[in-house]
């Protein structure tokens, strides 16, 4: 292994790869800026939470969404991968990981949290889900199917979440709020009301 | 050392609430500049440079110190740390459905294959050998194998996603379902 840091082996990569053109620290900067505000129209969970809340309240923009959920989710964000969209229900509760490495829904949740790309989580979710899923607080009656879907391609999963009880009339932007990133790849459930 | 599904041994998951984007200044900078090798080569190749890592360090390493590794040797492999020019387009695959018939249909149960190779591959180790059950064509794609060996993406092949009854490969305490996504050189008729 290299004796030099990794912020340091970093900054000598960048080096090269600036000297010679093929990367620009100051884009690289505004890059991260941009990321870590994670303001606007792109990838975000906020923006998957958007896409949930319309599918919980316009049955047409459902069923395109499972469908055809390259066509539709176009309208919000252009799609260069296949995607599925994975819908629980009363009987079945979805769960997506990768096991092999780190794929992850980022063209419409942005980057996926540590603990999707930890061993622990790629290891175990597929062998003992209950078990991990219990680490987030989350109990799966055992009535309920549970599908866990490993990302060993190109397609990418979002999963969509139970529309929660209690929420009525409630329009599209409020019921956005009760939408999780984590009730989005299925180790969470949407908040409550 | 990447092919982890079913490994045993790793312990709880480890959850933080309210993570950063980036835990350092430098993980940003690496993620930024997967784009500069990126533009010569495929996410296959990426993949297969990450799994060349010794299974040792590989486990030492945090997500980012892996894709810097791999960001190092893809740059060398490709002469931009010392050269200016001007990368070769790699014409990206399309994700729209694809409109022909393959083997496979389905609900047809199909055999993993066992493709042990010394290069790359996506199929995952607790997976091979075992029958599962179509659930529907799902895709067209270049295969990963050979993208990975040329940095260019070749013809498609039909990608299926297979249903497994979790108890044929965990025990019969597993009572879940679990599905992949497989190219159709990696199934057989069981």
């Amino acid at each position: 292994m290299s004796d030099l840091t990794p912020a340091q082996r970093t900054e000598i990569l960048e080096r090269h790869l600036h000297d010679h053109g093929h990367v620009d620290s100051g884009d690289v900067d505004a890059a991260i800026a941009a990321a870590e505000s994670a303001s606007g129209d792109g990838p975000s969970p906020a923006l998957g939470a958007r896409i949930v809340a319309r599918a919980w309240t316009d049955a047409d923009f459902r069923a395109r969404l499972l469908n055809d959920p390259v066509a539709a989710l176009a309208e919000y964000h252009p799609q260069t991968v296949p995607i599925a969209v994975l819908e629980d229900t009363a009987s079945v509760h979805n769960v997506i990981v990768c096991t092999l490495c780190s794929c992850y829904p980022g063209g419409l949740l942005g980057n996926p949290p540590a603990w999707y790309k930890s061993f622990e989580y790629r290891s175990r979710v597929v062998r003992e889900p209950r078990a991990v899923l219990a680490e987030f607080g989350m109990e799966v009656d055992s009535s309920v199917e549970l599908r866990v879907h490993d990302s060993t391609a190109e397609q990418r999963y979002l999963v969509l979440p139970l529309r929660p009880a209690g929420t009525d009339g409630w329009d599209e932007e409020q019921l956005a709020s009760l939408v999780t990133r984590n009730s989005m790849i299925g180790t969470g459930r949407p908040l409550a009301p | 050392m990447h092919d982890l599904g079913g490994t045993h041994g790793f312990g709880p998951v480890p959850i933080e609430i309210d993570e950063p984007l980036f835990h350092e200044r430098w993980e940003g900078r690496v993620w930024r500049m997967l784009a500069a090798v990126m533009a010569r080569t495929t996410i296959d190749r990426f993949r297969y440079t990450i799994e060349q890592m010794p299974p040792a360090e590989y486990l030492a390493s945090s997500y980012y110190e892996r894709w810097l590794w791999a960001i190092e040797h893809l740059a060398a492999e490709q002469g931009i740390l010392d050269s200016a020019d001007e990368p070769a387009t790699v014409a990206r695959p399309s994700p729209a459905t694809p409109t022909w018939a393959g083997p496979f249909h389905e609900g047809d149960r199909v055999r993993v294959r066992n493709p042990v190779t010394n290069g790359h591959t996506r199929v995952p180790r607790y997976l091979r050998r075992h029958v599962g059950r179509v659930e529907r064509v799902a895709f067209a794609w270049p295969n990963p194998g050979e993208s990975a060996v040329t940095g260019t993406y070749g013809e498609p092949e039909l990608v299926y996603t297979v249903a497994f009854a979790a108890a044929d490969l965990f025990g019969p305490a597993a009572d879940h379902t679990i599905t992949a996504d497989l190219g159709e050189s990696d199934l057989e008729e069981p």
